[in-house]
């Protein structure tokens, strides 16, 4: 028997032990999450997420690898440290055309790479045309592709030069079934503009060789390979003809639209109006890079003792999934203004070792999304150190249109309106409803735009704002709309069933992760006892996820979060533009890129934004996707770290970060850390704004004086 | 003289060695406690459905909008606390503990299968065969099998599961997750087999050359009727002692492959599931670790004091763990 | 014996192979690329990227660059971490992975046998019971959850060990202490039974007839053959002390090559996958090796054909 005894007390020590565990844990209600450890020397320790693919800021295409290159590498504009516009960088001031298609930018002269070197316009031509190199692969082209000529130079694609010598324009070709039925009233403005948009960019910085090249009709760009170019030419017998006659000349980097004007003068030109392009710029794809270090060492710039940088901070070390070390880059520009005197980049990938770590006092800062959701409720006590701000990011489950039953619109509805998104929210506890395709609280001028066109299109429809936002949750109409499209739901509350539906042709896909099971299995639940359908879940690992996805091989519903590129409500739009889109859905209007075609051409920002809304209004009547959540930016920092904000994409522009060793000026509440002023944040963001704001209030006055005259 | 004829009368050998099972007071205390454990998984969530109307997936969401979804620590109406969901742990932890001896029970019986047949059959046919035969097992034994598991489960888990495996899944009521779980028996089984046929084989070995197998071979019996027939069923004693240590041995991979999210999948869940999500929350609501992981590591405790009992009982000779 | 050395030696290679083979026709056969990404690639990157790679030639040879690449001992470069080499990525990360794994077995080692030869010594004692029961305790308790337990208590209430990450002494102290855990629980199991065993044989009773001191049978002649076991155990150990860096790396957060291992199979990095099993394949087989030699010198009644 002592044995047995033995294993007794062994059994009840283990429940003590566990119970002593339970009982300790929980009541821990103290002041500060963990312990605060004020780093002495000033260097900031951040969890930046998982390793990054490289410190080429072209190469590396995630946000772990942007939270590090915003220290190592500056670009014509810089992030808003709260609200994430542009703010001037490099580039002091810069004015824009008045048909929106080409930029000018005034670069600041004292700007230096890390070894000293100036930082000139030629630059920046250089790393453009370097991102877009088709032997980069670069997986971020596509979002230079507003830039004349840089998709074609990208895809290595060739001009067709006619027999006459001259090169085939574009327009020429446009094949008659890509074109929308144009309404006449349409049709009489656009003649009324008469011109076409080439003629106003005239005159706009100096005039050169490139510039008018840039300026000419949009010249016809075709795929240089044999086969591409037989599939696109095959039912187009104009177009077979003209590109056999001529003679086909690649596209190479001279034809991008950039230009150094001069030193310091930068150009760009675009395709068509893109309105959100400069905002796009801040992006880490469109930051500088150093020419003489990328030529000499090749693949290997980027080690540490080889690399050079051109942001506030430069490299020290990198010991992959360790750590990056940055020191403060005394060649910098904007080196007096920078407070920390370093950041070490903690890259993981575990978020309970992260929290473990920032509550023992090992970190500083953590990056978004790493404290669970389960932990909200406990966490948000801590006021001065938890973040939760909406993100400029949005959740959603593709509906595949291509197959039944999901190419019934109504089957969507029924299936998008049977999910109880409060409830949902209530669940993930940081995240917020979301009924349309632009995350809500990012863009107040376009929410307001969008208020108002909705108002208007629903009451035509003898409908009102007030039922349209109902379509966050409504089961009844549900139900109607699944017999409607001939699937009739039997049963009485709690007791659904809908025998009818053809179970075995949907379920619901997604990318293996603890956060997509838990909405997963929520919304399988939430079907269950709204419609009585039971959807089987699947989940895939990422890379296979993505390709099934893509390839619309999957059925029924897919798990899908997009996070925005850039501010502008355009980018979450633009998922379903052209009938090649990455939504993942298989549905393409061409009216709808029509409509987003023609906001972008609107100079009248609010007016722009109505015009987009008016695309939101029709993609959501279709309803190839169903909305979820605007994401959260939940994260923490200890309250000593101050000038880092809860922006819409957490990113941190790094020199306005610093360390408050004096307690008394700590964060004392989170919740309104973006609308308490830090004067020495702001300042030093007045006083980068100050360039930029004297030319936009040029451009105003100027603006005002001509409207005058001409009236 | 007479008195100890009477006594080798009495005891066969399995009625010997349950006797000395039963003098072994860790082996009782593992099977009673293992005992315990099989009564309440097979039959503890459908006396939990009717007692309390406790059901192990429902997530209460419909209840004051989602506001009961979340982790509440044991009382009364959870004894074991609930998960993230809202769901009831006691239940989960009942319904994991189907999947997790499940799978340890069937990939054992799979690498059973395996390896006593290719170990019965090296041993019998010896020679080259035997020769080859070993050889082989001794290659795939040196290469780090479980770098090999994980990069199968991570290939063909979830939807890529090979059709054979998908169609058996389906065959018992389908879902990606039972495919999933069959994926892993085999997985396991196929790696866990070697040791199995090593151990057949030198059974086989010493019993091929005794009279009953002369004998039936010069009756005529055919090959495989001598293996399979006479000399499997007398090798069996040490197979079995091996294979009851192969279970929690097999237990504690698949929970070592779910925690690498590998292993089983929602909607079932095994307590290496379990133990991995409450791992997450350790720091905030540890008995979403603790209850799943205690189950757990009791239940490998009590297989491992009977596996060490059943083994000193068939096979006094060898006391070595 | 010098024989059975190059015999075995010559073996390792077609072994490796075979391991890399497996592992290299599982990666293929398997759907989704290592460059898919959310946004749909023009075709015409797509196929830069497929040439680049050498994905646009037939299987066969695919596999024949691969497998003279292998045989090189040059597995490329990452896919997924532009420039960097697989052979600099092992040589970077491997250091730590042995850190941890060889001072987990040497603590192991000598918590394992000091309370398996204690426990034979007093058999049928409190401590004999307690060790053993602590013993099978820690075979019982995975490694995933023990780890977790100590963060809790040494990181998050006592503040006094780091809970995860790399640095100094004091980052190892839990990874090496929870990986230990259950290698400590088998060493222990087996020096006591093998020293059970032992004692209980003829040429102990022989060493004892002649008159030697307890504590010289015991050092010279007990442990020399209570050990076996616990070497022979080693070889399988170092394989299962694979999976278990991949937890303890996983658990605290460590850049070891377990680490990067199961980042490079989500990442389907093959170059990377294929380099880390070859490699760790010899690593394990030559240690298997290294076992096999040392038992000659252990116990003189085996003999090497």
């Amino acid at each position: 028997m002592r044995e047995m005894s033995g294993q007794n007390r062994f059994a009840f020590a283990l429940i003590l032990l566990s119970l002593l565990l339970a009982g300790c844990s929980t009541q821990a209600s103290s002041k500060y999450f963990g312990k605060n450890n004020v780093p002495k020397n000033n260097v900031l320790r951040y969890i930046s997420g998982s390793e990054p693919e490289s410190l080429d800021p072209q190469v590396g295409t995630g946000q772990p690898e942007a939270r590090i290159y915003t220290a190592l590498y500056d670009g014509l504009v810089e992030f808003h440290p709260k609200t994430m516009e542009p703010i001037p960088s490099i580039a002091e001031s810069w004015e824009v055309s008045k048909d929106g298609t080409e930029y000018l930018f005034k670069l600041r002269k004292d700007a230096k790479f890390s070894n000293g070197d100036p930082i000139t316009a030629n630059d920046f031509v250089y790393s453009f045309r370097r991102a877009l190199k088709p032997e980069l692969l670069a997986k971020n082209a596509y979002l230079a592709y507003p830039i004349k000529y840089a998709e074609p130079y990208n895809a290595k694609k060739s001009f067709v030069k006619g027999a006459d010598g001259k090169f085939l324009v574009k327009s020429d070709f446009e094949s008659p079934d890509a074109k929308v039925e144009e309404s006449p009233d349409e049709k009489v403005e656009k003649d009324k503009d008469g011109s076409g948009s080439q003629a106003t960019t005239d005159n706009f910085g100096a005039d050169t060789e490139t510039h008018r090249f840039l300026d000419e009709p949009e010249r016809l760009a075709v795929p240089s390979d044999k086969e591409s170019l037989d599939a696109l030419v095959k039912d187009k017998p104009k177009l077979k003809a003209a590109v056999e006659s001529g003679e086909l000349v690649p596209v190479t980097e001279e034809h991008l639209g950039v230009e150094a004007v001069d030193d310091f003068t930068f150009r760009l030109k675009l395709f068509q109006p893109a309105p959100y392009f400069v905002g796009l710029l801040t992006h880490q794809f469109f930051r500088v890079i150093h020419k003489g270090t990328i030529e000499k060492y090749g693949k290997d710039w980027v080690k540490p003792g080889n690399i050079v940088t051109s942001g506030t901070f430069k490299l020290v070390d990198h010991k992959p999934y360790d750590e990056v070390v940055v020191t403060k880059d005394p060649n910098n520009w904007d080196a007096e203004n920078v407070r920390l005197d370093g950041i070490e980049f903690y890259p993981m990938d575990e978020a309970t070792s992260m929290m473990n770590i920032y509550k023992y006092g090992g970190v500083d800062a953590v990056y978004n999304h790493v404290p669970p959701a389960a932990w909200n409720d406990q966490i948000k006590q801590f006021k001065s150190e938890y973040l939760n701000f909406p993100e400029v990011a949005i959740e959603y489950y593709t509906f595949n249109v291509t197959k039944p039953p999901m190419d019934n619109v109504k089957v969507r509805k029924a299936f998008s309106l049977a999910i109880d998104r409060d409830a949902l929210e209530t669940f993930r506890r940081t995240t917020k409803t979301l009924v349309d395709f632009t995350p809500e609280g990012i863009f107040p001028k376009y929410e307001e735009a969008r208020t108002k066109v909705y108002t208007e299109l629903l009451k035509k429809q003898g409908s009102s704002l007030e039922e349209w936002r109902a379509r966050k949750f409504d089961p009844e109409k549900a139900r109607k709309l699944l017999e409607e499209a001939g699937y009739p739901v039997k049963g009485s509350t709690g007791n659904y069933s809908c025998p009818d539906f053809p179970i075995n042709d949907v379920a619901l896909l997604y990318n293996t992760s603890e956060s997509n099971k838990d909405v997963a299995e929520f919304i399988q639940a939430q079907w269950n006892q709204n419609l009585g359908i039971t959807v089987p879940l699947k989940n895939m690992e990422w890379k296979t996820f993505l390709n099934v996805r893509k390839e619309l091989a999957y059925k029924g519903m897919g798990r899908a979060g997009w996070v925005g590129d850039y501010m502008d409500p355009y980018t979450f739009l633009a998922l379903f533009y052209t009938e090649n889109n990455d939504s993942s859905t298989g549905w393409y209007d061409p009216k709808y890129d029509k409509m987003l075609d023609d906001a972008n051409k609107e100079i009248d920002p609010q007016k722009r934004f109505e015009m987009l809304a008016q695309a939101e209004f029709y993609l959501m009547q279709h309803q190839p996707v169903a909305p979820l959540q605007t994401q959260a930016t939940n994260w923490m920092k200890k309250p000593y770290v101050k000038g880092m904000y809860p922006n819409p994409g957490t990113l941190h522009p790094w020199k306005f970060v610093y360390i408050e060793p004096d307690e008394s000026k700590w964060t004392q509440n989170a919740e309104d850390i973006m609308k308490i002023s830090d004067p020495s944040v702001d300042q030093h963001v007045d006083r980068l704004m100050a360039s930029q704001t004297s030319v936009e209030d040029k451009a105003k006055r100027s603006d005002a004086a001509t409207k005058k005259s001409g009236e | 003289m007479s008195e100890s004829k009477k006594e080798i009368k009495g005891t066969s050998l399995g009625k010997d060695a349950w006797k000395r099972l039963l003098k072994n007071k860790l082996a009782v205390f593992g099977m009673i406690v293992l005992a315990i454990i099989a009564f309440s998984v097979v039959f503890g969530p459908m006396i939990l459905f009717w007692t309390m109307g406790i059901t192990p997936d429902y997530i209460p969401s419909g209840i004051d909008n989602g506001a009961l979804v979340k982790s509440f620590p044991p009382s009364a109406q959870h004894l074991m606390g609930t998960d993230d969901k809202g769901r009831d742990l006691l239940a989960r932890v009942l319904q994991g503990g189907r999947i997790s001896l499940m799978v340890g029970i069937i990939s054992t019986f799979v690498s059973f299968i395996v390896g006593v047949s290719y170990g019965a059959i090296a041993g019998y046919l010896g020679g080259k065969i035997d020769n080859v035969m070993m050889r082989i097992v001794d290659i795939i034994y040196a290469i780090p099998y479980i770098l090999i598991v994980i990069v199968l489960l991570s290939v063909f888990g979830g939807p890529n599961t090979p059709e054979f495996i998908q169609t058996l899944a389906d065959s018992f009521g389908g879902g990606q997750g039972l495919s999933q779980i069959f994926l892993l028996f085999l997985a396991l089984g196929l790696v866990s087999w070697l040791t199995m046929a090593r151990v057949v084989r030198g059974q086989i070995l010493s019993l091929k050359n005794q009279e009953f197998v002369l004998a039936a071979r010069a009756t005529g019996v055919t090959t495989p009727r001598i293996i399979f027939r006479h000399l499997v069923p007398n090798a069996l004693g040490p197979v079995i002692v091996y294979a009851t240590l192969t279970v929690p041995s097999i237990m504690l991979t698949e929970a070592f492959l779910s925690f690498l999210g590998m292993g089983v999948q929602a909607p079932y869940a095994s307590w290496g599931s379990l133990a991995s999500d409450g791992i997450k929350n350790i720091a905030i609501f540890p008995w979403q670790l603790i209850f799943p992981g205690v189950t757990m590591a009791l239940t490998l405790f009590s297989l491992n004091f009977l596996g060490d009992g059943l083994r000193d009982a068939l096979d006094p000779q060898t006391r070595k763990f | 014996m010098i024989n059975f050395i190059i015999r075995r030696l010559l073996l390792v290679i077609p072994m490796a192979l075979i391991a890399v083979t497996v592992t290299w026709g599982l990666i293929r056969i398997a759907p989704g690329n290592f460059y898919s990404s959310e946004k749909k690639l023009p075709p015409a990157i797509e196929k830069n990227i497929r040439e680049k790679y050498g994905l646009d030639k037939s299987w066969i040879e695919q596999y024949g660059i691969m497998m003279w690449n292998v045989m090189k001992l040059d597995f490329g470069e990452s896919l997924k971490f532009e420039g960097q080499s697989v052979n600099g990525m092992i040589a970077r990360h491997f250091p730590y992975s042995a850190t941890i794994g060889i001072l987990a077995y040497i603590l192991a080692l000598i918590i394992g046998l000091t309370a398996g030869i204690i426990a034979a010594l007093k058999q049928n004692s409190y401590f004999d019971y307690g060790s053993m029961a602590l013993a099978m305790l820690g075979l019982s308790v995975p490694s995933f959850v023990l780890g977790p337990l100590l963060v809790l208590v040494f990181a998050l209430w006592l503040y006094i060990l780091p809970p995860a990450r790399w640095g100094g002494i004091s980052f190892l102290v839990l990874p090496v202490v929870t990986l230990s855990a259950s290698y400590a629980a088998y060493i222990a199991r087996l020096t006591r039974a093998g020293m059970l065993e032992v004692m209980r044989s003829d040429y102990i009773r022989t060493a004892r007839a002649k008159g030697l001191d307890e504590k010289t049978v015991l050092l010279k002649h007990g442990l020399r053959g209570g050990i076996i076991p616990v070497v022979s155990f080693t070889g399988p150990a170092l394989a299962s002390l694979l999976a278990g860096t991949i937890v303890v790396e996983k658990v605290f957060a460590i850049p070891g090559l377990g680490n990067i291992f199961i980042q490079a199979v989500l990442n389907r990095d093959e170059p990377v996958i294929l380099g880390i099993v070859a490699f760790l394949s010899i690593l394990v087989m030559l240690f298997n090796l290294a076992v096999d030699i040392s038992y000659g010198f252990l116990d003189p009644r085996i003999r090497y054909e």
